[in-house]
């Protein structure tokens, strides 16, 4: 095992439920450096890719034009693109196999409920109970795990375009190689398919990250200009017991949470 | 009035003088002529020629006398005397169909454009000119242009430049009358440019292949005709100029075809995600847009009394 990872991850010092009051330290860790640098990759080739995919949308217009010339005009842009995506599907298949690693050896517990990343109904009624608080209808905010169903939703929205707008994206940059593997009956409607996968995902895609995750991350309150999270891995004891009081719960116990 | 004395000396001077003829001596009169004239069979032409441009068009180094051959020093009096070769007479009673003024002229293209000619007047175009006698398909100069300023194909300001077909072509294949008395489709220059080629094209991307490159020019046919360059097996051979290694499975996609209801996949898929994306807006807008609004609510409305954050 390796001692270090096992500290620093903070969740793993107690899966246990601490019972009496453990000496709460003043940061825990949340992203261990490999999911940094697996974010940064994301994030660099994201940019590239929508600064640069950008212009084909609605090419007609004048900022269009305009834009693309920035990116070396529509040869180098698509040049530009097409790398940002190689190295965007390469990250991701990374994180997938570096995921079941962490599966495999216990590193990550995506079976506890308070620390897994995937959807469980409960997410369902938090945001449910998000939007009566929204509405002041309700005086609490739902407690959240480890990942609350905005961060659940910011993850998985990623796996969904890396499915939709990866695969198409892989096919349309390499159409002749992709095309042998086309089965007889997909002929005559994969084409057309593909391009508006590709184009509209791609445009959710943007405005997802524009309004979900830059607010979320970004402009809550307390948070701009961002949370530090994604370079220092850190999140203070303080903001996991405010954002996150199930995960501190598992951590510290209850505590002064009380 | 003393310049257009000097004008109506130079031109007596011109035709007075009975050798061979410059295109300079025409132009001396017809540079700075203005307006249009009608000719008796009701139409007008115009009758100013732009020396500069004439001069720097592809055919500049050639006399006016090279295409208008039935014209002659004064011949402006009985043009119709001077005889021309048969064959090219031949021509003249359909180039008279695009022709308002000169009509020998427009069939003296086939004197020196010879392959092109023939090859035109076997194409889907030219058919419709040579059999058909119809006066709306075109002929040399709808694409070409005004046919004393041709530039270069490679010139960017052709219009058969590759920047400009494009639009050369839309302007019979956008047109809804011509469309539906040739049963040609109304949707090709829309969805070309709603295409991959076709953004890119718009994005000025001197790679991507437009109109010609696939279709060919003056031999032009229907796509459903077997020497199609983009019918059947003849795609795959098409696509693979340009994308190395095509075949029938790539080939199989459609460049500029219109996805109706027949199609379904793509067709409801379309629908499909827009109300997709429609609603994951509505979900991260509002929920953005309502936690904004509580955030304010509990750190500037109520500050006093702390809120929220689950810990209470």
């Amino acid at each position: 095992m390796n001692k270090d990872t096992e500290v620093s991850e903070g969740m793993e010092v107690s899966s246990r439920r601490a019972s009496v009051d453990m000496e709460v330290p003043e940061e825990i860790e949340r992203f261990n450096v490999t999911f940094r640098i697996q974010h940064v990759i994301m994030l660099v080739t994201f940019l590239l890719l929508a600064f640069t995919g950008w212009a084909l949308k609605y090419p007609e217009l004048d900022q269009s034009k305009w834009w693309v010339r920035i990116w070396g005009g529509p040869e180098t842009a698509g040049r530009i693109h097409r790398v940002a995506g190689v190295t965007m599907l390469l990250d991701f298949v990374w994180h997938v196999i570096y995921l079941f690693y962490r599966f495999a050896t216990g590193k990550s517990q995506i079976l506890n409920p308070v620390t897994t990343l995937i959807p469980l109904p409960r997410d369902v009624v938090d945001v449910v109970k998000n939007y009566l608080y929204f509405f002041g209808l309700s005086k609490t905010k739902p407690k959240f795990g480890k990942f609350s169903y905005i961060h659940k939703f910011d993850y998985w929205a990623v796996f969904w375009g890396m499915f939709i707008i990866g695969i198409s994206g892989f096919i349309l940059a390499f159409p002749v190689f992709s095309s042998q593997f086309f089965p007889a009956f997909t002929l005559n409607w994969i084409w057309p398919l593909l391009f508006v996968l590709h184009s509209d995902e791609a445009l959710l895609a943007i405005v997802f990250i524009l309004f979900w995750h830059f607010f979320n991350e970004h402009l809550k309150w307390g948070k701009f200009p961002m949370s530090w999270t994604w370079l220092t891995g850190r999140i203070s004891a303080e903001e996991l017991r405010h954002e996150h009081p199930l995960e501190y719960e598992r951590l510290f116990g209850k505590g002064d949470a009380e | 009035m003393r310049r257009l004395l000097a004008l109506l000396m130079a031109c007596a001077s011109v035709l007075l003088a009975q050798t061979a003829v410059r295109a300079s001596d025409c132009l001396v009169c017809h540079g700075a002529m203005q307006g249009k004239i009608s000719l008796a069979k009701g139409e007008t032409i115009e009758v100013h020629v732009d020396s500069a441009g004439f001069t720097n068009s592809v055919h500049g180094k050639n006399d006016c006398t090279t295409c208008h051959l039935t014209f002659s020093p004064g011949a402006h009096l009985s043009p119709k005397d001077k005889k021309v070769p048969a064959e090219l007479a031949s021509l003249v009673p359909f180039t008279s169909l695009k022709a308002k003024g000169d009509p020998v002229a427009l069939a003296a293209c086939v004197n020196c454009h010879q392959t092109e000619y023939k090859e035109f007047q076997a194409s889907v175009h030219g058919r419709n000119i040579f059999v058909k006698k119809e006066s709306d398909a075109p002929l040399c100069l709808d694409c070409h242009g005004d046919p004393h300023y041709i530039l270069a194909a490679s010139d960017k300001n052709s219009k058969v430049n590759h920047a400009n077909l494009l639009e050369t072509c839309g302007r019979c294949h956008e047109n809804e009358e011509l469309d539906k008395k040739y049963g040609m489709s109304p949707y090709v220059i829309e969805k070309d440019k709603e295409s991959f080629h076709g953004k890119k094209y718009i994005l000025g991307d001197k790679r991507v292949p437009i109109c010609n490159d696939c279709h060919g020019s003056h031999g032009i046919t229907r796509v459903d005709a077997s020497a199609s360059p983009v019918t059947g097996l003849n795609k795959i051979k098409t696509c693979g100029r340009c994308h190395a290694g095509a075949g029938a499975k790539f080939a199989a996609a459609p460049a500029h075809k219109y996805i109706g209801a027949g199609n379904p996949i793509p067709f409801y898929g379309e629908k499909l995600l827009i109300v997709l994306v429609f609603g994951v807006f509505i979900f991260t807008i509002s929920h953005v847009v309502l936690e904004s609004w509580s955030e304010i609510r509990d750190n500037v409305l109520r500050k006093d009394k702390k809120k929220g954050h689950g810990d209470e």
